[in-house]
């Protein structure tokens, strides 16, 4: 796993990508764990905080499961599971879009109007 | 999240002519480090001696590892047993060897292991690439080896935690990466159960060993919490001067310059500079703490 200190892009979200990735992949068994917290932090040589909230950010994508005292294990993957993936992105990145909007005063119609229009470019 | 605590302070006060420290709550996880940060003369020391049991002079409760009281500390062998202080002034005596401190240790601490001391001993590289000098006395060391030497005495001794008063400050840049890689070591091997709390003037040098983050100023805790948090609490922005004065009355602390501002602004806030030609960047341990540091300074 390769950790940038500078890509502007948070570590803890670096190795939730990372290990996504490789879960995704089938690089981990159903039920197999992660490396402990403690011991990562020390082998990529960043705090303790930080992989903590790095996995807890898996757990929450569902893609693995605390056990108290043990760590965490990775969850069964399946295409039912992937699309809800999919789906999460989707409604957050419409949210940043619903969010933008609201500054900029468009409203409703024509954030619509915005979405279909850009539907219609990817198609054509 | 859920976590225990090593420490719990409840209003703790001590005077001195013209200083009152004053911690009316303060909480050292468990199983993480933790850096306190704080100007000289903000009373780091003071409190460190305080939690670490040198000083008796204070008012307040303090709690250890959720069981025992600052009472129990003094009555029994066990907070004691369990704390291993390091201190930045030397408190071995000037006179005493090397060896004498290995025989001194042994005694008064039951976990102390000789053979750890002197693996750290040459570990930390006291005498580089050469045997252990047992007759060398305390103070024909530098202050950098006097450091190595402190650290190694409590490494070598079965703890639950560390309380480092200014451990990186004689250490050259080299000793202190190494100083993060045994502290990292610690926590990873205490599973949970190890908690680190240091003093430093250069979190930089800690960014990447620190999970909690303690800031004093003025005998106060101005701002404490997990690294992650304060990253999330604090956006650092960047912005045209044009906007400057606009933003100087939302932004938490600013520096202008000719060509533009560049300030802390809490994430709450963010929202009130809707409109303005801003970059936000997450901001670094050591940006938060000297922001924190800044708004709370009276060096104005």
């Amino acid at each position: 796993m390769k950790i940038s200190q500078s890509s502007g892009v948070p570590i803890y979200q670096q190795i939730a990508d990372s290990f996504k990735e490789e879960i995704l992949a089938g690089k981990y068994k159903d039920g197999e764990y992660l490396p402990s917290i403690r011991g990562l932090a020390k082998d990529l040589k960043i705090s303790v905080i930080t992989t903590m909230k790095a996995y807890e950010s898996l757990e929450a994508e569902g893609l693995v499961t605390a056990m108290q005292g043990k760590g965490y294990y990775v969850n069964a993957q399946d295409s039912e599971m992937l699309k809800e993936q999919h789906m999460r992105k989707v409604e957050g990145s419409l949210m940043e879009a619903i969010k933008a909007a609201k500054i900029a005063d468009l409203n409703d119609k024509e954030l619509i109007e915005i979405l279909e229009a850009l539907l219609q470019m990817e198609e054509d | 999240m859920e976590f225990s605590n090593a420490i719990e302070v409840k209003n703790l006060t001590k005077k001195y002519s013209g200083f009152l420290l004053d911690v009316p709550e303060l909480v050292i996880p468990e199983g993480f480090s933790t850096a306190l940060v704080g100007e000289n003369g903000a009373g780091k020391t003071t409190l460190m001696n305080i939690l670490s049991g040198i000083r008796l002079d204070y008012k307040g409760d303090i709690k250890y590892f959720g069981t025992y009281t600052d009472k129990d500390r003094e009555n029994g062998p066990e907070v004691k047993e369990k704390i291993g202080y390091v201190g930045s002034n030397a408190y071995y005596f000037p006179q005493w060897t090397i060896g004498n401190i290995k025989e001194l240790s042994k005694l008064l601490f039951g976990s102390f292991d000789a053979e750890k001391f002197d693996a750290i001993c040459e570990e930390l590289a006291i005498f580089p690439g050469q045997p252990i000098d047992y007759s060398k006395k305390n103070s024909a060391l530098s202050e950098g080896n006097k450091m190595k030497l402190r650290l190694a005495g409590v490494l070598a001794r079965d703890t639950e935690m560390l309380i480092l008063d200014e451990p990186a400050s004689p250490l050259d840049p080299l000793m202190r990466d190494k100083l993060c890689q045994i502290i990292r070591n610690y926590i990873d091997e205490g599973d949970g159960k190890h908690t680190a709390f240091y003093s430093t003037h250069d979190i930089a040098d800690m960014e990447n060993v620190t999970d909690y983050v303690i800031i004093i100023e003025h005998g106060t805790v101005v701002e404490q919490g997990f690294a992650e948090d304060l990253k999330e609490k604090y956006v650092l922005v960047k912005g045209e001067s044009s906007d400057a004065d606009k933003a100087k009355e939302i932004l938490y602390t600013m520096n202008t310059g000719s060509y533009g501002f560049e300030g802390m602004c809490l994430a709450e806030n963010l929202d009130k500079l809707a409109g303005m030609d801003i970059i936000k960047e997450t901001p670094t341990l050591s940006q938060i703490c000297i922001a924190v540091m800044k708004a709370h300074s009276k060096l104005g």
